[in-house]
């Protein structure tokens, strides 16, 4: 009998250690080991809108480019986004580096994607009128 | 400390631009900056803490207590306080009870819920689980427009990956509450964007309104008690909870809380998504984060609430965004469609397009909508054509005030208002047409004269595109358009490279 109170007692406390903010908390270090697997912490994170609105405006192409020339390349992370709500610029491609401005360019075709990879990418040269304002 | 970076990261990669630099962004707070389809991270992006933080230290009355502080109310038009709904949904004593979420989005011209579901779909489904806790329900569904599937894929995704991950499911994180979703997809009929018709959708039935009491908060989806919310207002729930209801109802004006997303379309430089504070003029938006209108035209109105709304024009610019001061302009907040219109664009013309939107989206079930909405179109289309008459006008506002007041749902009682507010802002328009049989705009194809002018070289171009064999004259000399035969097609303008063809409209004598 006692030895089930006390077993009883351990199950409660193991039921609130385990708060739903525990549990997350345990979700989000998974989450971020899973991040890291899959380069999200690289140096250079390369973001292309893909919603509805930026497809049409032609992002798949540029997806592809980037995707396709800097397959070799290690410390890159390359990721879809939704629509930050540019309409007219679309489509839009965002290169956040490490402990740099992020830099915004609109209206990207794949001539420009390409153009962004050399220059941008692997010489660090900001093209700013490409940027928007 | 990590709340400061939920709501700031945005503005951290985007305030150097003129567009963004006076948004606010809770909705929208994580579009553009995560990947849709990814649930890592959004959890790393803190996505699922409000959601935790309810489950660990919140009662359902904490929850509704902390909604209802915020001040939130309804982003899908109408403008109802989110708290008092919640409220009185979890006051009812169910079995069953249901939160379903409202994107059936039908406006011309608005994408806003498009948006938020495409970049950030899981704050869709932490806000949901949020609001079913918070009244006791057990089972959401997110009507969903099948014209948009991309958005239907990251939902579906979004809601498969929540499921294994246990923030959807059986006993979520661990805790006693059990909740779970699914979507149902609408066929794109602009009247199920009203909520009882929605519901009647969702179950299967012709999607036509009901008879409201009782409202859905008593009896909605299969007769329970069910949760009705707009996929912005959904968006918002987490932030109230992670930032606390006191910062909510910091942001915004008088009764109106927290923020708008807006869809900037029409004659404006920058269009596109704008979430802002409530309490921003119209001026503010249209000229700093819009950038104004293009090529050098002049700011003639705007249309607020899409085919709902109404016209405002130059004078009321100064109106503050709120759900009061926009109806008091005679405008309604609406779900976000913002169109901006130049000096080119003919009013009546424009009321007629949102009237035949609205007749030809009238689910028939009660007549002044169904008849009378049909019978103003009529009119409408007699005065573009240059055959209005005397009387038409005030023939026009009467039946549009008649339906307004007869109307079961929200479609027929709105459905006058952009006829209404143009008549009220733009008279002399309406007159011009009737009385004049002239479009000072040029822009209602009836009501327009082709004359060629000394610029036409005889090339012959246009007498060669005349369907109807109106032109005349010999080749290499100027032309001449026969008044009387020409169906005002405008082919012989198009086909003009010298510009020698005038369009133009005159006034005609009262007959």
């Amino acid at each position: 009998m006692y030895i089930l109170y006390t077993f009883r007692n351990i199950l409660k406390i193991g039921v609130a250690m385990g708060t739903p903010l525990c549990i997350l908390e345990e979700k989000r270090k998974q989450a971020k080991s899973r991040l890291e697997e899959i380069g999200y912490f690289s140096d250079t994170k390369i973001y292309i809108g893909m919603a509805t609105c930026e497809i049409a405006a032609g992002s798949v192409p540029v997806m592809e480019i980037f995707k396709n020339e800097l397959k070799n390349q290690k410390n890159i992370y390359i990721s879809q986004k939704g629509c930050a709500g540019r309409c007219n610029l679309e489509p839009t491609v965002e290169i956040y580096q490490k402990d740099k401005e992020p830099v915004k360019y609109i209206q990207v075709t794949p001539e420009k994607a390409k153009t962004i990879i050399e220059k941008h990418i692997k010489n660090g040269e900001i093209i700013t009128e490409w940027m928007g304002k | 400390m990590e709340k400061q970076k939920f709501t700031d990261r945005f503005s951290t990669v985007f305030a150097d631009q003129n567009f963004f630099k006076k948004q606010k962004r809770i909705a929208l707070k994580n579009c553009g900056l995560i990947d849709p389809e990814n649930i890592d991270d959004y959890i790393f992006a803190n996505g699922y803490t409000a959601l935790a933080t309810v489950l660990s230290e919140m009662t359902p009355e904490d929850v509704i207590k902390s909604v209802k502080d915020s001040g939130l109310r309804g982003r899908g038009g109408a403008g109802f306080p989110t708290g008092i709904k919640w409220e009185s949904t979890a006051k009812q004593v169910n079995d069953e009870k249901f939160v379903v979420c409202n994107a059936d989005e039908g406006d011309p011209g608005a994408f806003m819920d498009r948006s938020v579901i495409e970049g950030d779909p899981h704050a869709i489904v932490e806000g949901m689980a949020i609001g079913a806790y918070a009244i006791g329900a057990k089972k959401g569904v997110v009507y969903l427009r099948a014209e948009y599937p991309l958005a239907i894929k990251r939902l579906q995704k979004a809601i498969e990956d929540a499921r294994k991950a246990n923030f959807l499911g059986k006993n979520i994180l661990g805790s006693s509450f059990s909740f779970d979703m699914e979507i149902r997809l609408g066929a794109g009929a602009f009247v199920c964007g009203e909520e009882t018709a929605l519901m009647n959708s969702i179950e299967g039935k012709r999607g036509m309104p009901r008879t409201r009491p009782p409202f859905p908060s008593v009896s909605g989806l299969f007769d329970k008690p069910t949760l009705l919310n707009n996929v912005e207002t959904w968006a918002n729930i987490s932030s109230i909870i992670v930032n606390g209801a006191e910062w909510f109802s910091s942001i915004g004006v008088g009764k109106s809380k927290g923020t708008k997303v807006f869809a900037l379309a029409g004659k404006i430089t920058n269009t596109g998504l704008a979430e802002i504070p409530m309490g921003m003029t119209l001026r503010e938006i249209i000229y700093d984060v819009g950038g104004g209108i293009p090529n050098g035209k002049k700011f003639k109105a705007v249309q607020t609430g899409g085919p709902s709304g109404g016209c405002l024009t130059e004078s009321m610019l100064d109106t503050t965004i709120d759900y009061e001061s926009l109806t008091k302009a005679g405008s309604i907040m609406g779900s976000g469609g913002m169109i901006v219109i130049d000096e080119d664009a003919c009013m009546v013309n424009i009321a007629k397009f949102f009237l035949e939107f609205t007749q030809s989206e009238s689910c028939g079930k009660c007549v002044p909508c169904r008849e009378g909405i049909k019978r103003m179109l009529e009119i409408l289309t007699r005065i573009t054509d240059g055959e209005g008459q005397t009387g038409d006008i005030e023939k026009l506002e009467e039946l549009g005030n008649m339906i307004k007041k007869a109307s079961l749902c929200g479609l027929g009682q709105s459905a006058p208002n952009p006829v209404l507010s143009t008549i009220k802002n733009f008279r002399e328009e309406y007159e011009d047409h009737v009385n004049n049989k002239r479009c000072k705009c040029v822009v209602c194809e009836k009501l327009i004269t082709y004359t060629i002018n000394d610029k036409c070289i005889g090339c012959s171009a246009c007498r060669r595109s005349c369907p109807v064999g109106a032109i005349a004259g010999l080749p290499k000399e100027k032309h001449t358009i026969h008044e009387d035969l020409c169906i005002k097609c405008g082919k012989c303008f198009r086909s003009c490279k010298f510009h020698a063809i005038d369009k133009t409209s005159i006034a005609k004598e009262q007959k």
